[in-house]
């Protein structure tokens, strides 16, 4: 296949502005406009515009009062940014290493290591919930273990906050090597062997040559991996505890169990107003790949 | 060439030796202990290895309807949604790359605004206009909700297929007198075939595993085979149903897997994501 970045949107070839693209592309650019724009708007002017008692409706913040006035609710916006901030620290530190042993080294081993790591994402995060339950669960391949030697069983994460956090940083590990393995792909040999030869050592190597180069692609993985985990689903729902919930599932219910849909556009919107700073960023960097 | 050749052992790769050992441990392993489960009958604590081997779970899930309906509705999803994201897409692809029209830039970076926020809270949005419009369990609705999950992908990789195609063999076609639809038939489409047919597999596959959306919107009256391992998951005591769908469920992915690794591998995949 060839690379996504080689199509960046070079100027069409020939200059005639023919209307027919236009028509060529309304149907997905269509769809873009009435299922991602306008329910964002609509999530908006919904949440803001509410029905008031008269029968008509009237500007009011009362649902978003009502987030953050109910202690329930708090409680999932703050377990929600405690698993996106562990997360995301603990893939820096996973990934970071991984991506630096890929960067320096040309053994067969390299390659062994750079296949386990992407592998993940060839895994679907249903499987792996089931996975997880199957080996850190109550009587799981662990506890299997510990016991056959004689150990106590573990303090089971499923169902803790820690289940979700493990859950995401294993489905999270592929797209973050691969993002700062890019970024270290600019920092050049010459570069560090001049440091070298100057005596640096490893670790300020890594301070003062490394990570001033690669911070760009540092931000990139850290805002691809809060976008999706903030408003992450499936592992939580499965993994993770009843209550306090992550915003994920806490939506889904507030949707359909408890048929609350103002309330659960609202959650949206507090997730769309705390993930903005990242969104943006991300998309300018993934947008900035693309042109020439 | 020095004449005394001295044998240079290469150090050992200690490091990587160590992220070998970890992540097997951590990646590989779990994988092998679902694998396992779906090939035994019995497997009780505290035993290390299972009692008794068999695949007598097999013959079970696969009798059982829901799975069937499951693994249809799937198959008809994904096809569904692949062949609508396919039809729309790839015209639009062409045009972005060969074609020049008013706005063309701005909405080329139109279909990166989806990414710009987080997936499940877009999907509550969106999910938002659709009860409006009675389309909450309905199949038509989670194609929708999927169909707009494969758009970027299956506009971007085609147009830097179309862009990579070699401008010159199609213009010498056309001076031996090729029509335009010859033309793209016979040189532009078997040089952007490989790569549009990867996208299309992605799409698929990336379909298949959609979870979320079909959830929010389609359970419970749509039932994929991933909405269906959610309620084994969370309700079914025999833990081999869950491990043979698993092993079932993970056939699309293998296929990609196949295909694909190469791809991710390059550099260039990681820039799509913005690296």
């Amino acid at each position: 296949m060839t690379s996504i970045e080689a199509g960046a949107l070079a100027p069409a070839p020939t200059q005639r502005k023919r209307p027919i693209g236009l028509l060529l592309v309304a149907v997905p650019v269509l769809l873009v406009l009435w299922l991602i724009i306008w329910p964002i708007i609509s999530a908006v002017i919904q949440t803001l515009w509410l029905p008031a008692p008269d029968g008509g409706r009237t500007l009011s913040v009362s649902s978003y009062e009502f987030f953050v006035s109910d202690p329930y609710s708090r409680a999932n916006l703050a377990i929600t940014l405690w698993t996106t901030g562990v997360c995301a620290v603990l893939l820096l530190v996973i990934c970071l290493p991984i991506a630096l042993y890929l960067r320096f080294s040309n053994s067969k081993i390299a390659a062994y290591v750079q296949g386990l790591a992407i592998f993940p994402m060839f895994v679907p995060s249903i499987i792996l919930s089931f996975a997880f339950i199957r080996v850190l669960g109550p009587n799981g391949t662990v506890d299997l273990l510990l016991n056959s030697v004689g150990l106590p069983k573990i303090k089971s994460p499923y169902l803790t906050p820690w289940g979700p956090v493990i859950g995401l940083v294993w489905d999270n590990i592929p797209l973050t090597v691969l993002i700062l393995l890019s970024g270290l792909g600019n920092v050049s040999n010459q570069a560090i062997e001049a440091a070298r030869d100057v005596g640096a050592g490893r670790f300020a190597l890594l301070w003062h040559i490394i990570l001033p180069r690669i911070s760009n692609s540092i931000l990139v993985a850290i805002s691809f991996a809060v976008l999706g985990i903030f408003s992450a689903f499936t592992l939580p729902y499965v993994l993770g505890p009843a209550a306090p919930e992550m915003m994920g599932p806490f939506m889904q219910r507030t949707f359909r169990d408890l048929f609350d849909p103002t309330n659960a556009i609202t959650q949206a919107v507090i997730t769309f107003g705390f993930c903005i700073v990242f969104g943006l960023f991300y998309v300018r960097s993934v947008a900035k790949n693309r042109t020439p | 060439m020095s004449t005394t050749a001295v044998k240079i052992r290469e150090p050992i790769d200690w490091t990587g030796i160590f992220f070998a050992v970890v992540l097997t441990l951590v990646i590989v392993a779990p994988l092998l202990v679902v694998g396992t489960w779906a090939f035994t009958n019995v497997w009780r604590f505290p035993s290390v290895i299972p009692q008794e081997f068999g695949l007598k779970f097999w013959y079970q899930t696969l009798a059982r309807a829901d799975v069937w309906s499951s693994i249809t509705m799937s198959l008809t999803l994904a096809t569904t949604v692949t062949v609508l994201s396919a039809v729309i897409c790839l015209p639009a692809a062409y045009a972005f790359a060969r074609l020049d029209f008013p706005g063309r830039d701005i909405l080329f970076f139109s279909f990166l605004a989806g990414h710009a926020f987080p997936k499940f809270g877009l999907l509550v949005a969106i999910a938002g206009i659709f009860l409006q419009l009675n389309l909450i369990g309905t199949f038509w609705g989670v194609v929708l909700i999927q169909l707009v999950g494969t758009l970027l992908f299956m506009i971007w990789i085609p147009v830097a297929a179309f862009q990579s195609v070699d401008r010159r063999m199609e213009e010498a076609a056309r001076d031996v007198g090729a029509s335009p639809l010859r033309v793209f038939w016979s040189i532009t489409l078997p040089q952007a075939g490989p790569t549009i047919a990867a996208a299309i597999l992605l799409s698929f596959v990336g379909t298949f595993y959609e979870t979320e959306g079909a959830w929010l919107i389609g359970a419970p009256q749509v039932r994929t085979l991933p909405v269906l391992m959610i309620s084994f998951i969370n309700n079914q005591p025999v833990i081999q149903y869950g491990a043979v769908l698993s092993v079932l469920l993970w056939v699309p992915s293998f296929i990609a897997l196949l295909f694909a690794r190469r791809v991710v591998n390059s550099g260039s995949f990681a820039k799509g994501f913005g690296a």
